[in-house]
């Protein structure tokens, strides 16, 4: 009894292994059967968006993703360079690009002797009258010369020296101008364009 | 142009400087002054004379440590000499040009002294003949004769780089004691000859 129940299972066994034939058309069927399936509602587009899947991507799709990051690269670096450049502009300026001329201005030495002076600046009319204008400030030569040579637009300007912060001394080579104004002496000057 | 265009433009060319210069004026002036100075500086603007001298003239009193009162006197008096000498030398006048001429008025030239000098520049610009006419007679040349002077010196051609010459020839026989008249003829007649081709005769 016992050895005819093995045989019964021993014959099963070898049926069981034969391989299954499964027809080319299966795939098909099942794929056809799964899209009939009624989707989940809420996890449809979150499932689609983590589920991993395996995208192929050819030499040339690599070539063309690399040239446009970096055209975006250059483009931003040339915006962020026109963006420097305005920040650095005056207000005024960059509200008006074209409105103001730029000033055409000559290099014009002024020279005082002043052996007692410990300090000389130049104001005028081309510095705002500033005698604390960086520019301006003369330097002693030696020998009670002091000189400084700076930048005075085209055209006819009043000046003065200033030494020691205090007293006003009109440059004795220049022209003079009358100024009574404010009772303290000023000198004239004619800049005009090399030739 | 459309009139609307025209003045928009108009605007966007003087809106910077105007801001700038009174942000130069507001920072050194007080209140009151600030004020009367911008009305003048605006009327001068609506006369279409040059501002900028009108605000350097401010600055320069703030500079000197002159108060309000004197300050807008000058700013004032500076204003009404440049539209006389405006009306003197004409509207085609450069700005320079005008601050000049009003020095010369302010120096005792009279407004026909500054149209003879006007007929006599021809096209040529007048800055350089104006300051040294002007420096002539700060130097106690009679206002008569510097004008005179510095007339024939226009009429006949003579440049400004001359005119500069001219200038520190005449300073330097003053200062060492010359009379300054005599100086600045002596000085002219020379650059005149010499201008004219005729510099070789031994009167001279």
């Amino acid at each position: 009894m016992r050895e005819d129940n093995e045989q019964d299972i021993e014959r099963i066994a070898r049926e069981l292994r034969v391989p299954v034939a499964v027809g080319p058309a299966l795939d098909a069927r099942v794929m056809r059967a799964v899209r009939h399936l009624p989707r989940h509602a809420r996890l449809g587009l979150w499932s689609r968006l983590i589920t991993p899947r395996t995208v192929t991507v050819t030499p040339l799709v690599w070539g063309m993703l690399a040239a446009a990051v970096a055209g975006f690269a250059v483009l931003g670096a040339m915006h962020a360079k026109e963006d420097l450049r305005r920040a650095a502009k005056p207000i005024a300026t960059a509200f008006f690009p074209s409105a103001k001329p730029p000033v055409r201005s000559q290099r014009v030495q002024f020279v005082l002797v002043a052996p007692d002076a410990k300090k000389v600046a130049v104001v005028g009319d081309f510095n705002g009258w500033d005698a604390s204008h960086a520019g301006y400030q003369a330097q002693h030569r030696g020998g009670g010369v002091w000189s400084v040579t700076a930048p005075v637009p085209l055209g006819h300007h009043r000046y003065s020296f200033v030494v020691d912060d205090s007293v006003w001394v009109a440059d004795p080579t220049a022209p003079r101008v009358i100024d009574y104004d404010y009772g303290m002496p000023n000198s004239a000057i004619v800049v005009q364009e090399q030739k | 142009m459309s009139t609307a265009a025209r003045t928009l433009i108009a605007l966007l060319l003087i809106a910077p400087q105007a801001m700038a210069q009174d942000a130069r004026l507001g920072a050194r002036l007080d209140k009151p002054t600030l004020a009367a100075v911008r009305a003048i500086v605006d009327s001068a603007r609506a006369a279409k004379l040059p501002t900028a001298p009108l605000v350097d003239k401010a600055l320069e009193g703030a500079a000197k440590g002159s108060d309000g009162q004197n300050i807008v006197v000058a700013v004032r008096q500076l204003s009404m000499q440049m539209a006389s000498a405006k009306r003197v030398i004409g509207s085609n006048a450069t700005p320079d040009e005008i601050k000049a001429a009003a020095t010369a008025l302010a120096a005792g030239v009279s407004g026909r002294d500054l149209a003879r000098l006007r007929a006599a520049s021809g096209k040529r610009p007048m800055t350089m003949p104006l300051a040294v006419l002007t420096d002539l007679i700060v130097r106690n040349v009679p206002v008569a004769t510097a004008t005179a002077l510095v007339v024939q010196l226009a009429r006949s051609g003579v440049r400004d780089q001359e005119l500069a010459l001219f200038q520190r020839n005449v300073r330097t026989d003053i200062d060492r004691g010359a009379d300054p008249s005599v100086a600045a003829t002596t000085r002219a007649r020379g650059l005149v000859l010499r201008s004219t081709g005729s510099g070789n005769k031994p009167s001279e």
